[in-house]
């Protein structure tokens, strides 16, 4: 029997996971809410007068019971969870494999999410293999008076060291994506952060736990990108710098590799340290037996110290950013298909000395927001939402270009991501600066005010790419 | 709003015209659907001290181990059911029936008061929660003894993955009704809680004694 996929995202990712499946002959399945009928992933899928019905709308797109039951009516073999909600959830994982009638996860098996997905273990597991960690604490705190303390340990550590601002990281233990993650400066502001981390951390995650860090500056932000089979086979598809972010850590531009010595003359020997990385990327996924598609995240410091961040189990926004600079028999991979073909038992068919780097990419978030007053989401509807096409360029979006569309807001204001591509860092850049001219979005909010977009911010940021 | 604004005589014929309130009972999730009311029956809501003894069963939603029971909310007669529902798939959001609910004095109060106390409305489409220091305080002596002021820190409006405190704007009073639940969605303009400025409370008592005593 051919298999089918559940989709259970929304998005860009649905539409591109709609049309991996679609290029591997697979048929597919999507849910959505109530407050994301407007969306193109579900638009192009309902079609009231077809038996073959693709959209189907359920409760929460984190409401197992609903997933599950669609796939089920809908004899779908396949949940494909795409980033964010059931993506690193490895009990959904479990349930979804380990039942009457299972299913195949697109994603790792769900002990390894378990081992990876949780940062504490990831960190311990780090360190036994001699990777190195950011300094804190290897466990989840629950008690204030205990991370109070640490975190004025870890700021005497960085005052007795000669770091000019000392602060620490707090975190929500169970979060990510750069959620739930608050600075301390002084040792007297601690309480109140940790409170107002912890409550958030309850709300969103169910878990109050929260993990005290260094608080590394001056750094860039790396990801690797690895795949794995089921078969022990696995390979790596470069590095990528994430380091412009957002206040709330949100990312808003890639780009691939992850470092370019004709950007930035860099301390250290920037290709060594790209190579020390993904080595012990490698290292870990094998250590844990990784089997799908992941990214190893990764802080390096001016003087070109690595420390390993986390890893997400799952594929990221940003996979094509890499994908871009990637060529295999002559092809960009799609990262999205090789992770389903992968999932779905089949070999890998080519390894490391088959994959070839050529030029540079840049990822552009777009999302609706002003960046002016801390990236404050805008909620409104979108009139005119056109971008230009061009052979250096791909955009993936659910926002239609042929009618007004209402940004939702029960989920982030993200309204498309550009790829940009060229020989050279600087074409890329200039080619960058050039589709965010030519983009056009007009909308207007409930009091009138016109849509409120990061284009400037984007474009103001691009000198910054890949430098510290 | 003063006590000459208000035609309590208009109010209450309203309510004697027509003393139901409608409500649309919806699928709360995906499943196959079995009815297990008919148009005419009675139901009823919650009870007990706890409000922990389920009102009558409405309808079963089957999923994989895990049957899905939604029981009535409130009391009242079953005005229309979706008999071509029966036993098919259906999604989240799905109209099955509708219960038709004779109002009581108190939710008539409720009602009236939404009318004359100074709503605030929901800024956005968010999920609320009162702040840290204003909930302990409606924990310790009851959101009716709590007063606001411009400048209070209020809530949090969880949207879109961000907290955001949000801060008081109107005329000083006592929190008096409260119609959000922390974690629910609340749509854009949809009131929050209804403030009663300390010099309106004799109005609002006023109110409260007249329903009481006209209504039957």
């Amino acid at each position: 029997m051919k298999d089918k996929v559940l989709i259970a995202n929304r998005g860009e990712i649905a539409l591109r996971i709609m049309r991996a499946c679609r290029d591997l002959g697979l048929d597919y399945v999507v849910v959505y809410t109530e407050a994301d009928e407007q969306s193109e992933h579900v638009q192009r899928n309902i079609d009231s007068e077809s038996n073959q019905r693709r959209a189907w709308r359920v409760a929460s797109y984190t409401d197992p019971n609903d997933i599950l039951a669609v796939a089920d009516h809908t004899k779908c073999t396949a949940i494909h969870p795409g980033y964010g909600f059931f993506s690193e959830d490895y009990r959904f994982a479990r349930r979804v494999t380990v039942r009457d009638q299972p299913l195949t996860f697109i994603g790792p098996k769900w002990e390894v999410i378990k081992d990876l997905g949780d940062k504490i273990n990831t960190k311990r597991v780090a360190n036994q293999l001699g990777i190195p960690t950011i300094p804190g604490t290897d466990g989840p705190i629950y008690n204030e008076i205990d991370a109070e303390e640490i975190s004025r340990r870890l700021l005497e550590d960085q005052a007795e060291r000669g770091i000019s601002q000392p602060s620490v990281l707090v975190k929500a233990a169970a979060g990510g994506g750069g959620m739930g993650i608050e600075e301390v400066h002084e040792i007297e502001q601690f309480r109140r952060v940790y409170r107002q981390v912890q409550n958030y951390a309850k709300r969103q995650f169910g878990d109050p736990g929260v993990l005290i860090e260094q608080c590394l500056r001056d750094y860039n932000h790396l990801e690797v990108q690895l795949l794995c089979s089921r078969h022990g086979e696995r390979v790596h598809f470069g590095t990528r710098n994430c380091t412009i972010q957002s206040t709330g850590r949100q990312k808003r531009l890639e780009a691939a590799p992850g470092f370019d010595t004709s950007c930035f003359p860099y301390e250290f020997d920037a290709p060594a340290v790209l190579d020390e990385i993904v080595e012990n990327s490698l290292k870990l996924a094998s250590h844990v037996r990784y089997d799908n598609v992941g990214t190893w995240e990764w802080i390096v410091s001016r003087s070109g110290q690595p420390y390993l961040l986390e890893v997400n189990t799952r594929i990221q926004v940003e996979n094509d950013v890499s994908a871009r600079i990637s060529y295999l028999n002559g092809q960009h991979p799609n990262l999205i298909r090789e992770q389903i073909r992968l999932a779905l038992g089949d070999k890998l068919g080519y390894s490391q000395s088959d994959i070839e780097f050529r030029g540079t990419s840049i990822e552009l978030r777009i999302v609706a927001e002003d960046p002016q007053r801390g990236f404050a989401p805008w909620i409104g509807t979108i009139s005119q939402f056109s971008f230009p096409r061009h052979e250096w360029s791909a955009v993936y979006t659910h926002v239609p270009t042929d009618r007004p569309y209402a940004i939702p807001s029960d989920y982030d204001p993200n309204l498309a991501l550009a790829l940009v591509w060229g020989d050279s860092m600087a074409e890329a850049k200039q080619r960058a600066r050039r589709f965010l001219d030519e983009m056009v979005i007009e909308g207007h909010n409930s009091s009138g005010a016109p849509i409120n977009t990061n284009l400037q911010y984007l474009a103001d940021n691009m000198d910054r790419l890949l430098t510290f | 709003m003063q006590e000459h604004d208000i035609d309590f005589d208009a109010i209450l014929g309203r309510y004697r015209a027509d003393p139901f309130a409608y409500r649309k009972v919806r699928t709360a999730h995906t499943g196959r659907l079995r009815c297990k009311v008919r148009e005419g029956d009675e139901v009823v809501g919650p009870s007990g001290k706890f409000r922990h003894i389920p009102g009558t069963l409405l309808y079963e939603l089957e999923r994989e181990r895990n049957l899905k029971r939604i029981t009535s909310f409130i009391n009242g007669q079953v005005a229309m059911v979706r008999s071509d529902l029966e036993g098919s798939f259906v999604e989240a959001g799905e109209h099955v029936l509708t219960i038709r609910h004779p109002l009581k004095k108190r939710e008539i109060v409720e009602d009236i008061l939404r009318q004359v106390l100074t709503p605030y409305t929901a800024p956005e489409r968010a999920k609320y929660f009162f702040s840290l220091d204003l909930q302990s305080s409606i924990d310790k002596y009851g959101q009716r003894s709590v007063s606001i002021k411009p400048g209070d820190e209020i809530l949090t409006m969880s949207l879109m993955k961000r907290d955001t405190p949000v801060y008081y704007d109107g005329e000083p009073g006592i929190i008096h009704s409260v119609y959000f639940k922390p974690g629910v969605s609340v749509d854009q303009g949809e009131p929050l809680f209804g403030i009663c400025p300390k010099d309106r409370l004799p109005l609002i008592e006023k109110i409260i004694t007249r329903v009481k005593a006209e209504w039957e």
